[in-house]
């Protein structure tokens, strides 16, 4: 499913190259969920990046569902994109368009029967318990709601892999377990997860995999 | 897929607000000046043709040849390149014709002592001597070098000044037109890099989601040429109806001034070509500023 071998990533500040990963390697099979943890700064985002090739490795090679990354071409991560959903701390909505609109423009975009839209929008909608919301602006919702919206987005093509950075980073307690249970929910139905907090504690209790950044090394890999 | 794609156009359209307004004009502006000029270039060289279809060229004799040798003259004349026709017109023909543009006036003539006319050969020149001023006066020389000849009148001059407005013409609509169409494509491209920002959160979300490329990139070639289409359809509307309410009353001056008895206007095919222009146009727009993303 998911396969680093001795990646590195390197940035440019003027002269002076910053690691933001060395040497990561590490597997994730189909149907695991799996914590991504580390403190602010870990790398957690720039991995996830690399799994969605919004970023090439400085070094080192990357499967993701069978596509090796480094040499990919434009055509193959679309195609790998549309097997992937994505959460982002910014629930990342398009401000003018309702809660269903925002669903329904992510099966336009990549080609959906336009007569199966509407009953996978509610299909997900209803998978993150905000069906009443549907006609609502993301100005409207909570960022709660704002998060499910985001969520039902990201699960309304069916991914076999959902990338989670940070979805409950901007949310209180009681929100961020809502999530939780719909992020549990999503993988109970098939799709393996990677979850990436920076919050500890919450890795502890989702007692699932977890693997942990430092410095941009993984220190840590149990459960 | 493409209705969802027209809709996703027109939402940019409505983004980009005045400027691409401002670039409907300009496109308008570009084709209605392309119409106006192709028009007026189009009539003045259905004048220009009629009137070198008029133009004769009189060689005057020194004396009037034995009307037996009259037949060998005239096929030396016509043998000169750019003649078309020679017909011989004799003294006594030449007096019966001033006569009878005198009218009633023609009594003057019977005044005279003596015909006082010279016997001429008129001559029609072919397409090819009143093409250019060149050939016309190449053919004028050798007409002069004729021993019989006293003096050769008649010159394609007017026309050729006729024909060089009509070239002139040409030029500065093609010139307007360019220089507009130029500033059209610019401001279509403005234009849609205008959208592009405005839709930049769109763009971000079609590639985390794996849109094909042409998907991200149709509707903003398609606002390009939605805005080239409205600008050339208004021009077109400008054209017909300029010409419905000015052409009748430019035809009397025109046919006072140029013998042109009607004026034609742009036939259907060039109007379709005006509107397949200006839609081409705004893609060109449209695809410029997308080449630069």
């Amino acid at each position: 499913m998911i396969e680093l071998q001795g990646v590195w990533k390197t940035f440019s500040v003027g002269p002076v190259k910053v690691p933001a990963l060395s040497d990561v390697s590490f597997r994730v099979t189909r149907g695991e969920f799996v914590v991504l943890t580390g403190p602010s700064g870990a790398g957690k985002t720039t991995l996830l990046r690399l799994l969605y090739r919004e970023d090439v490795p400085s070094e080192g090679e990357i499967s993701v569902l069978g596509q090796e990354l480094n040499s990919a071409r434009r055509r193959e991560v679309a195609a790998l994109r549309r097997s992937i959903g994505i959460v982002f701390q910014d629930s990342k909505l398009l401000p003018g368009r309702t809660v269903y609109e925002n669903i329904a423009f992510v099966l336009r975009v990549t080609g959906t029967q336009r007569s199966e839209i509407t009953a996978r929008v509610f299909d997900a909608l209803r998978a993150v318990g905000l069906s009443a919301r549907a006609q609502a602006y993301p100005a409207q919702l909570s960022q709660g709601e704002a998060q499910r919206a985001a969520l039902a987005r990201a699960i309304v093509r069916r991914p076999t892999l959902l990338l989670a950075d940070e979805p409950t980073g901007n949310i209180d307690d009681a929100m961020a377990a809502e999530i939780h249970d719909v992020i549990k929910d999503i993988w109970v139905s098939g799709t393996t997860v990677l979850f990436a907090t920076h919050q500890a504690r919450l890795a502890t209790l989702l007692k699932r995999r977890t693997l942990v950044l430092e410095g941009g090394r993984l220190v840590k890999d149990q459960g | 897929m493409l209705g969802f794609l027209i809709a996703e156009a027109l939402r940019d359209l409505r983004r980009a607000g005045r400027v691409a307004l401002s670039a409907m004009l300009l496109i308008t502006l570009a084709l209605a000046a392309l119409g106006a000029f192709w028009t007026l270039t189009s009539n003045l060289g259905d004048a220009v043709a009629k009137w070198r279809d008029r133009v004769r060229v009189i060689v005057y004799l020194k004396s009037e040849p034995d009307p037996a040798s009259v037949p060998a003259l005239l096929a030396r004349v016509q043998a000169v390149p750019g003649v078309a026709s020679a017909t011989y017109v004799g003294r006594t023909q030449a007096l019966a014709s001033l006569k009878r543009v005198l009218g009633k006036d023609a009594t003057v003539v019977d005044h005279l002592g003596a015909n006082p006319l010279s016997a001429s050969i008129e001559i029609a020149p072919a397409a090819s001597a009143s093409a250019s001023p060149e050939a016309a006066r190449a053919m004028l020389a050798r007409l002069a070098e004729f021993p019989e000849a006293e003096e050769v009148a008649g010159s394609a001059d007017w026309v050729e000044r006729l024909s060089e407005w009509q070239r002139l013409l040409a030029f500065v609509g093609l010139g307007i037109g360019g220089v507009l169409a130029l500033a059209a494509i610019l401001t279509v491209t403005t234009a849609t890099t205008l959208v592009l920002h405005a839709r930049r959160q769109e763009t971000e979300i079609m590639r985390l989601v794996g849109a094909p490329e042409f998907v991200i990139r149709l509707p903003l070639l398609l606002q390009g040429m939605l805005q080239g289409l409205v600008g050339a359809v208004v021009a077109v509307g400008l054209l017909v109806g300029a010409w419905r309410l000015g052409a009748p009353h430019f035809e009397p001056l025109i046919e006072l001034t140029l013998g042109l008895p009607q004026l034609t206007f742009m036939p259907p095919v060039q109007l379709a070509a005006l509107v397949v222009t200006g839609t081409l146009l705004g893609g060109l727009g449209g695809w410029l500023a997308r080449a630069g993303r």
